[in-house]
């Protein structure tokens, strides 16, 4: 058996093959040895390829460089973005994280009163398979909402009374009924609504943003993520750092947390003994040492890590100006009211947005739990609504009277909504609601889209769609569009396939939201 | 076929007697008694719009097959005469397709007569095909008869005529029975343009801005088009363009421009919803009170493809801004503006990736080290900017001069500045101009005043100046209405 020139095995030493031992002896060693040298060949055989697999890509892209191929990765500035004149420059995402119930806040329904307590009809419901949370429930009693609607604005909008706030901008808003979403479950469903995929590991909507259209300001960051502090009332359900992770792209990309209590961002300003210029010295000696990593190993994400070094040292002047409020006139106060003065209140959080605009933050999201009222509606949903009203309607009055709604594109939205039929016992004092996928309410304002219309319409239940679906897909599709990009062509090969953040099902820009 | 048979048998028999009996008093007679009782069918058995027994139907629906035999023998007869002129055998041939010609024309109308009294057709195109039929009948009948008068067989004479005028007869009932079956602008749909003008169908197209378009097709697009479309042409109508819904269907006309009272399109849905005849029908949701007015107003108003604002109509709509203009080609500037846009300091930026689309001057960077002399060093770049981000800098006063040569500027950024406004009459030349942000700045009102002049600008934000409207009365309401809130 000729040796492999890589196996190190020693198979030239004594060959029993000529020795004098017995001939069934003889076969027995053999069929051994076949058996021991194709598991150990098989064993190096996979390494090599393995090995060859990680280095092939390596050496075929120096090939595609040299041809000059464009088959690797676009940088920012190769991809031309955007694609065409943009009507908004800018984002801020309002999520309302856990599912709010549309029936009692947009989603007008008279009809229901009539049939409180009745069963849902089978026929509405079709046959969906429900969340484990109501599926052994035997009766589906339809829950009316227990606030009153009234009409506000030119565009003759119908609000509950839970949103005064909200009621005063109805004709700078765009409200969707027909949103809909596939998942059913808040997990998934966050996932969906943050990254175009139920699975995590993709990159969400501001990351893409921020490595497609880039930053707008050298001195913070292109994609901020504020949370709301928690009401240990409300029903949390978790939102961490996947939701504004970056994927496979790099790690620059990925949005960067405030924190609401105390410094904004841990160990960002500088510990005692140490001033700006030893810190300077200290970065420039960091950097040197990733530089010489980089020109070693040639990992992406060194300078990815560099980059974030910078930008640290610049947000150590330029957050604390950010989260400074003591310029605000008392104009701002009167808006936004005095809770925004409370670090980690939505107020709060919906003042520093606008602050972040006025300084060319591209994405800013801000994170609002508890929405997720599968039970005593009656008592947590006044409770959320009060939270997150004032702050929604101030950001966009702010905006607008300042002159930034024109090019901001203001997002408010869950991962999906809540049914029609009680969780849980109903009464005339309480009731629940379980998740609900096939319809949810949310709405878009400035930059882009039509203020103040109603798009697609739901069933007499709020159950289904009826008209104008718009898919997060498509939802996500004309986000984009607002901002100058066609979802089709902004992609990113991975996995080898053209990644983008509409997915593959095919996904189109929603024509009747548009301006 | 074998049904046409059966139908056409009794007549038949008398045919025959007609065939072979010299041309006598009784058989003139025969025919006279024949065309009246065929006239009179349509009086004993009246369409009244009611649909009847099935049986009638089933048989009914073979119309539209047997119907092509007359068609085919008619149009044969004409040729055996003409190509009978050589050869006298063809026109003894003439004869006897004539006659099947009359026996078809019976049982298709028979057969037709079934359908549309056992379906409880109506309307206009329907009665027209009808009378089409029964005439057509008659007139093959007078063929054989005017023939048989003539048996010396020259061409001139009652005969070619009558011929003549039975298959001009021919072409017309086709085609009514045609525009039932497929649709009345069936044939005229794809028609070259220039040939449509010479239609007798308005083939009209809607004016894009117009009412029609904007409001009243998205109605019908919305709630009829699924069943009065390309897809699906119910009662013959399609109401997918101005000119199909102006055509109407085998009701004939469904607007009448001016009489919102005789259009039967705004009769059907109107009616009670219970109606039989109620439209949208089939369940579909009844069109709004709203959208009723308008298309009622709509009609009132002439009908009119290109009209685009009604009276009584009103829609507070912002009115769009200009579309973007090229700004021109600097692609000799562009190895500048990349070194700019690396460095450090005010960058210029594309707007797209369309040069066309212009560029942005970002300063945010550098604000507070921005001023009028940094503005200036971007002169050479002034007719490619169509928008300046000037908030925080220190520009002055100064720089509305500098301004007014970047020609294509549709925004500018102030915000933040110490400008008071004088000199900002220099930017009324600057013919894009659509946005101006001039809050937080010292701008006076007077000089405010000059910004009402400009007639592209729609964006003025004057929020936190001296020259700030006044503010706008704390949303009524929320007050009270958020105590209400409070206490939920």
């Amino acid at each position: 058996m000729k040796q492999h020139p890589l196996c190190t095995d020693c198979e030239t030493g004594a060959d029993v093959m000529n020795m004098p031992v017995p001939a069934n002896l003889k076969q027995e060693w053999a069929a051994l040895q076949t058996r021991r040298s194709f598991l150990g060949r098989t064993g190096k055989v996979l390494g090599w390829a393995a090995l060859s697999s990680l280095m092939g890509d390596r050496g075929l892209n120096r090939y595609a460089h040299a041809a000059g191929s464009t088959s690797r990765i676009a940088t920012p500035e190769e991809l031309k973005l955007p694609h065409f004149a943009p009507k908004a420059k800018r984002a801020i995402y309002l999520f309302m994280s856990g599912g709010p119930p549309q029936i009692d806040m947009l989603d007008y329904k008279p009809n229901l009163s009539a049939l409180y307590n009745q069963d849902l009809p089978e026929s509405i419901r079709g046959g969906q398979r429900l969340t484990g949370m109501t599926s052994a429930q035997a009766h589906f009693p339809i829950a009316p909402s227990h606030w009153t609607f009234k009409r506000y604005g030119q565009s003759d909008v119908h609000v509950s009374e839970l949103l005064p706030y909200t009621a005063q901008i109805v004709d700078d808003l765009t409200i969707i009924k027909s949103t809909n979403t596939d998942a059913i479950n808040h997990e998934p469903a966050i996932m969906l609504m943050n990254t175009g995929n139920m699975n995590a590991g993709k990159p969400c909507l501001g990351s893409w943003l921020a490595y497609g259209l880039g930053s707008m300001n050298d001195n913070l960051p292109t994609f901020i993520v504020l949370q709301t502090r928690l009401n240990p009332k409300e029903n949390n359900q978790p939102v961490s750092s996947r939701l504004w992770s970056s994927g496979f792209l790099s790690s620059q990309y990925a949005g960067v947390g405030l924190r609401s209590v105390g410094d904004p961002v841990l160990y960002l300003s500088n510990p005692d003994g140490m001033d700006r210029e030893v810190r300077r010295k200290m970065l420039d000696a960091v950097e040197e040492l990733n530089r010489q990593t980089l020109a070693e190993l040639g990992d992406p994400e060194t300078n990815a890590r560099i980059a974030q070094y910078e930008m640290a040292y610049r947000m150590q002047a330029s957050v604390p100006e950010l989260v400074d409020l003591s310029k605000e006139p008392q104009s701002t106060w009167d808006l936004y009211g005095e809770e925004a003065k409370e670090p980690g209140t939505f107020a709060y959080n919906c003042l520093l947005a606008r602050r972040m605009a006025e300084r060319g933050v591209r994405f800013t999201q801000i994170y609002k739990r508890g929405w997720d009222v599968h039970g005593d509606v009656m008592g947590i949903l006044p409770v959320l609504c009060r939270e997150t009203d004032r702050g929604c309607y101030a950001l966009v009055t702010d905006l607008k009277r300042r002159g930034l709604l024109d090019d901001t594109l203001v997002i408010w939205a869950g991962e999906f909504g809540r049914t029609v039929y009680s969780q849980g016992g109903l009464s005339k004092e309480n009731y629940g609601r379980d998740h609900h996928p096939r319809c949810f309410t949310t709405w878009m304002a400035g930059g882009g889209v039509h203020a103040g219309i109603i798009y697609g319409e739901t069933d007499d239940f709020s159950y289904n769609v009826v008209k104008d679906s718009v898919p997060v897909r498509d939802f996500n599709a004309t986000i984009l569009h607002c901002l100058g990009i066609d979802h089709n062509r902004f992609t990113y090969k991975f996995q080898g396939l053209d990644q983008k953040l509409t997915g593959t099902t095919p996904a189109s820009v929603v024509q009747g939201l548009l301006a | 076929m074998t049904v046409a048979k059966n139908v056409a048998r009794l007549p038949r028999s008398s045919l025959l007697k007609l065939r072979f009996a010299k041309l006598t008093t009784p058989v003139s007679l025969l025919v006279v008694v024949f065309s009246a009782l065929l006239l009179l069918l349509p009086v004993i058995f009246r369409l009244n719009g009611k649909p009847h027994a099935d049986w009638q139907q089933f048989l009914g629906r073979f119309h539209p097959l047997v119907i092509h035999l007359p068609i085919g023998f008619l149009v044969l007869v004409p040729l055996l005469e003409i190509a009978g002129r050589k050869r006298p055998a063809l026109r003894e041939t003439a004869r006897f397709v004539l006659l099947l010609a009359f026996v078809s024309c019976l049982g298709a109308v028979t057969l037709g007569y079934l359908l549309a009294y056992g379906s409880g057709a109506q309307g206009t195109t329907v009665v027209r095909h009808m009378w089409g039929g029964i005439t057509l009948t008659i007139g093959v009948l007078l063929c054989m008869l005017a023939r048989r008068t003539r048996p010396g067989a020259n061409a001139s004479g009652v005969y070619p005529v009558i011929l003549t005028i039975t298959l001009l007869l021919l072409a017309w009932t086709a085609h009514q029975g045609g525009s039932l079956t497929h649709g009345s602008n069936y044939l005229t749909e794809y028609l070259p343009a220039p040939l449509q003008r010479f239609t007798m169908r308005s083939q009209a197209k809607a004016d894009p801005g117009s009412f029609y378009a904007q409001h009243i097709n998205p109605i019908f697009d919305a709630s009829c088009v699924s069943c009065h479309g390309k897809s699906k042409v119910q009662g013959g109508l399609r109401l997918d363009s101005y000119s199909s819904l102006m055509n109407g269907g085998k009701d004939g006309r469904v607007i009448a421009a001016g009489k919102p009272n005789e259009s039967i399109l705004l009769q059907r849905i109107t009616l009670p919803t219970d109606n039989k005849r109620f439209m949208p029908a089939e369940g579909h949701p009844p069109l709004t009170a709203e959208q009723i007015r308008w298309i009622r107003t709509w009609i009132e108003q002439g009908a009119s493809s290109t009209a685009t604002s009604l009276q009584g109509i009103v829609f507070a709509e912002a009115p769009k801004d200009p579309p973007i203009v090229p700004v021109g080609d600097y692609s000799s500037l562009m190895a500048e503006i990349h070194q700019m846009q690396s460095g450090e300091g005010a960058k210029l930026l594309s707007v797209s990736s369309k040069p066309s689309d212009g560029l942005i001057l970002r300063t945010v960077d550098v604000a507070s080290s921005f001023g009028d002399a940094q503005l200036a060093q971007f002169q050479k770049f002034a007719p490619y900017i169509v928008e300046v981000e000037l908030g925080r800098t220190n520009v002055t006063d100064a720089c509305f001069d500098m301004l007014s040569k970047f020609t294509n500027l549709r925004a500018i950024h102030l915000e933040g500045t110490e400008v008071t406004g004088a000199g900002i009459s220099k930017l009324a030349v600057l013919p894009r101009l659509v946005y101006i942000n001039l809050s937080g700045t010292k701008m006076a009102e007077e000089a405010a005043a000059h910004l009402a002049s400009m007639k592209n600008l729609r964006h003025v934000y004057l929020f936190s100046t001296p020259a700030q409207p006044a503010p706008a009365a704390a949303p009524s309401g929320v007050a009270q209405n958020s105590a209400a809130g409070a206490k939920l």
